[in-house]
C-alpha cells in the first residue's frame, strides 16, 4: 500500500484543478494536525511553512472567499472538498457569510492565492470573568469590555477544574473566570459559546 | 534569531487574538510589548516581567517558570504530533494563576496548566484553532 498522500500537494493539486475533489480518503488521516507534523522540517523562525489569513469576508466568488486582512492586506482563500470549515461547530462552506470574521490556514499557491486546509469562521478564545448568569447567556468581563456570551442547547459545554466536557452548566459562578472558546456573532457582537474551561 | 532546541518548559498551550481584528479581538492592544499582532508568530509568556509576574501568578499552581522578556524566541512544540513553531514573546500570559489544574491532553499523556498563549497565527501552526488548546513542549 503505498503512502498517504502529503496533504499539501493534495490541496495544491484541489485548487489547481478547480477544487473540484470528490472525497478525501486518498489523504489518509484528515487530522490537520497530525498532516502538518509531517511536513514542518525547520526551526527557523525566518521559514513559514504554512500560510495563513486573518480578516473579514468581503465577497464569496464560489468557493473563493475575499478577505479583507485586519491590517490592511487582501487574502484570496480557495475553498476545496478538503478544506476542514469550523463555524461553532465543524461545518460546510455554505454555512460562511459575507461579513464574517475568519481564520485560515493553508499553502499559498504561484498565483497568491490560499488553498486551504481549514478555515475558522467567526472563532474566539477568550479569557474572562463570569459577571451574570441566565440561562440562556452568560455576562463576561474580557478584558475592560463586556462580551455577551450565548449559552446554546445541545451544543454549549464545558469543563471543570481539567473535568471532562460536560453539558452540565450549573457549576458556573459570578465572579470565575473561564476560558470562551466561540463564534462572534457580527449582526449584534455577542458571542456563541462552545465551550467553557472554568477554574478551580 | 533561530529557535533553540533546549528544553525550557511544557504544559497546556492555548490562542489569543492582540494587536486589533474583528470581533471582541478589536478591542485588544498590540500587548504588554507592544508588539503582538494576531496574523503574526507571536506568544504571551507568564513570566515576562515582575509586573507580568504578579499578575499571572503561575507559582500559585507550581509553575515556577523562568523569567523570559519581551523579544524572547521560543519553539513551541506539539506534545503527541511533533507540529512546531516559532514564536516570539509578546504579551503577558496566559493568567495561569485562574485555572490551576487545568489539562490538554493527547494519547493518553496531559500537560497540565495554561503555560503560554500564541496568536491565531502561531496556534494554527501546531494545531487547530477550533481545539482552543494542545499539550506543548517548550523550547529556546
Amino acid at each position: 500500500m503505498s503512502a498517504p498522500m502529503d496533504r499539501r500537494r493534495f490541496l495544491t493539486g484541489a485548487a489547481l484543478g478547480g477544487a473540484t475533489i470528490v472525497g478525501a480518503s486518498a489523504l489518509g488521516a484528515l487530522d490537520a494536525e497530525a498532516a502538518y507534523a509531517s511536513t514542518r522540517s525547520t526551526l527557523d523562525p525566518g521559514v513559514i511553512e504554512s500560510a495563513f489569513a486573518e480578516g473579514r469576508i468581503g465577497a464569496i466568488q464560489g468557493a473563493l472567499l475575499v478577505v479583507a486582512g485586519s491590517w490592511g492586506e487582501t487574502h484570496k482563500v480557495q475553498l476545496t472538498n478538503a478544506t476542514s470549515v469550523w463555524k461553532l461547530r465543524p461545518t460546510s462552506a455554505k454555512e460562511i457569510e459575507i461579513g464574517d470574521g475568519m481564520y485560515g490556514r493553508g499553502v499559498r499557491m504561484p498565483d497568491g492565492t490560499i488553498a486551504a486546509d481549514a478555515v475558522w469562521v467567526n472563532i474566539v478564545n477568550l479569557e474572562c470573568t463570569v459577571a451574570g448568569i441566565a440561562a440562556d447567556r452568560l455576562q463576561l468581563a474580557h478584558d475592560k469590555h463586556a462580551v455577551l456570551g450565548r449559552l446554546i442547547a445541545g451544543t454549549t459545554v464545558a469543563s471543570y477544574n481539567g473535568g471532562a466536557l460536560t453539558s452540565d452548566l450549573s457549576r458556573l459562578k459570578i465572579g470565575q473566570a473561564v476560558r470562551v472558546l466561540g463564534a462572534w456573532r457580527p449582526a449584534d457582537d455577542s458571542v456563541d459559546v462552545a465551550q467553557l474551561t472554568v477554574a478551580a | 534569531m533561530a529557535c533553540g532546541s533546549t528544553f525550557l518548559w511544557k504544559g497546556k498551550c492555548t490562542w489569543f487574538c492582540c494587536g486589533g481584528g474583528w470581533g471582541p479581538c478589536g478591542a485588544t492592544g498590540t500587548g504588554a510589548c507592544g508588539t503582538c499582532q494576531s496574523s503574526q508568530f507571536k506568544g504571551a509568556w507568564p513570566n515576562a516581567s515582575q509586573a507580568c509576574f504578579t499578575i499571572t501568578r503561575p507559582d500559585l499552581c507550581g509553575e515556577n517558570m523562568p523569567r523570559r522578556g519581551c523579544g524572547s524566541v521560543m519553539n513551541v512544540k506539539h506534545q503527541c504530533t511533533g507540529a512546531t513553531v516559532c514564536i516570539t514573546i509578546a504579551d503577558c500570559g496566559p493568567r495561569t494563576k485562574s485555572f490551576c489544574g487545568a489539562t490538554s491532553c493527547c494519547n493518553g499523556q496531559c500537560r497540565t496548566n495554561h503555560v503560554i498563549d500564541l496568536t491565531p497565527a502561531a496556534f494554527a501552526q501546531i494545531g487547530n484553532l477550533s481545539s482552543g488548546h494542545v499539550p506543548a513542549w517548550i523550547y529556546e
